[in-house]
Formats: C-alpha cells, sequence, structure tokens
C-alpha cells in the first residue's frame, strides 16, 4: 500500500518509512505488539478516516491542476 | 557572516505572540478597480486539512498506544521531522483593473499535507489499520 501509493509524494516512501519505523523503535513501541491494542472495530473506524483524508488531499490536489495558478 | 557589534545590546519583548505550528496570511488589496474576484478558499481549505492529518496521526497512535505519555513523545517526534514550520505572508496588490480574478494557494501547505497524508498511511499500514 505505501510503495505503490503514488509517484508524486514529495518524499520517498522508503525515506518516510524508515523514519516512522526508527521513531516507534526509539520510543519501545512494537508495531506487532500494538496491532493487538486495536479493536476491530477501531480499526474500521481509522481505516475510514484515512480513507477520507486521502479523498480529501486528493480533490484539494486536482483543484490545483484544474486552473492556472501562479505559485508563489 | 553577521558582524554583532559587542556594544549592542539585544532586547526582546516579553509580548512574543505564539501561533500555531504553520500560519499563512494574506492581505489582498484591491484599489481603483472593477469585477475582481478574489478566492483564497485553496488556502482555506489547505489550512484545516493539514489540521485533520495532524489530528489524525495523533489519534492513530493515541488508539494504538496505551500509554498517553507514549504516544504523545511519538507523534510530538513525527511532527517535528515532517512538519515544516514556516509563515507565509501573501501580499496581492490590485490597482486599477477590470474583470480579473485571483486565486490564492500557499505551496508549502501543500506539500506539508502531502508528506503528512504519507506519513498517516505509512503509520497505518505498519499497524495493519490499511
Amino acid at each position: 500500500m505505501a510503495e505503490n501509493q503514488s509517484k508524486n509524494d514529495p518524499i520517498p516512501g522508503k525515506v518516510v518509512k524508515v523514519m516512522v519505523d526508527e521513531i516507534l523503535r526509539k520510543n519501545n513501541v512494537k508495531p506487532e505488539q500494538v496491532k493487538n491494542n486495536i479493536s476491530n472495530e477501531q480499526r474500521q473506524m481509522l481505516k475510514e478516516m484515512v480513507e477520507d483524508l486521502k479523498t480529501q488531499v486528493d480533490q484539494f490536489n486536482q483543484g490545483e491542476k484544474d486552473t492556472t495558478k501562479t505559485d508563489k | 557572516m553577521i558582524e554583532v557589534d559587542p556594544d549592542t545590546s539585544v532586547s526582546q519583548g516579553a509580548d512574543q505572540y505564539s501561533f500555531m505550528d504553520q500560519e499563512s496570511a494574506e492581505m489582498i488589496w484591491v484599489k481603483e478597480s472593477c469585477n475582481i474576484r478574489v478566492d483564497s478558499r485553496d488556502t482555506q481549505v489547505a489550512l484545516s486539512l493539514q489540521a485533520s492529518l495532524q489530528l489524525a496521526v495523533a489519534l492513530v497512535l493515541n488508539v494504538a498506544i496505551a500509554d498517553s505519555g507514549q504516544s504523545k513523545a511519538i507523534s510530538q517526534e513525527l511532527f517535528q521531522h515532517f512538519n515544516s514550520d514556516q509563515i507565509n505572508k501573501q501580499k496581492i496588490y490590485i490597482y486599477n483593473t477590470k474583470d480579473a480574478t485571483v486565486s490564492t494557494r500557499d505551496t508549502d501547505i501543500a506539500v506539508n499535507i502531502q508528506v503528512l497524508l504519507q506519513v498517516l498511511v505509512t503509520l497505518v499500514v505498519m499497524i495493519d489499520i490499511l
């Protein structure tokens, strides 16, 4: 998912992944353990939230291409 | 290289302003013109999207990590790396013009939104939500 996200990501996906990984590791958080803290209901809710936000960001970026605007 | 005169004293006022991480200020003057359309929706939308994404990252961490102090520390560290700390001020002056449309857009925030989304997606993939 993260890898095939899109080509117009400002930072390469790998860089973000390493960074996030590192920050979690430094704070003694193991993703494998954390997974068990989340109930299925929460998982579903968070999933919807992220997908909503993704759509919103996509829409926002779409608007950028629609009109000719001068970026400052 | 900045040379500092040893006799100068630097004073800093007590009344420092505290803004949110990122601020985007727009000033638009329209003078002696008619039929001018100003559209700053983009900037407004971008700002609220940015806030939503920050909130979402914090929320995911909060749900996933039981210790609230720990999740706060992690989100703080994430934002430190991935949030550009920048203040933008745009000033637009329109004079003696007829029938023009002006749209404003804050490029820095637009990039920041992309980055925050990337972090959010990476995070949820990592903890198996997406």
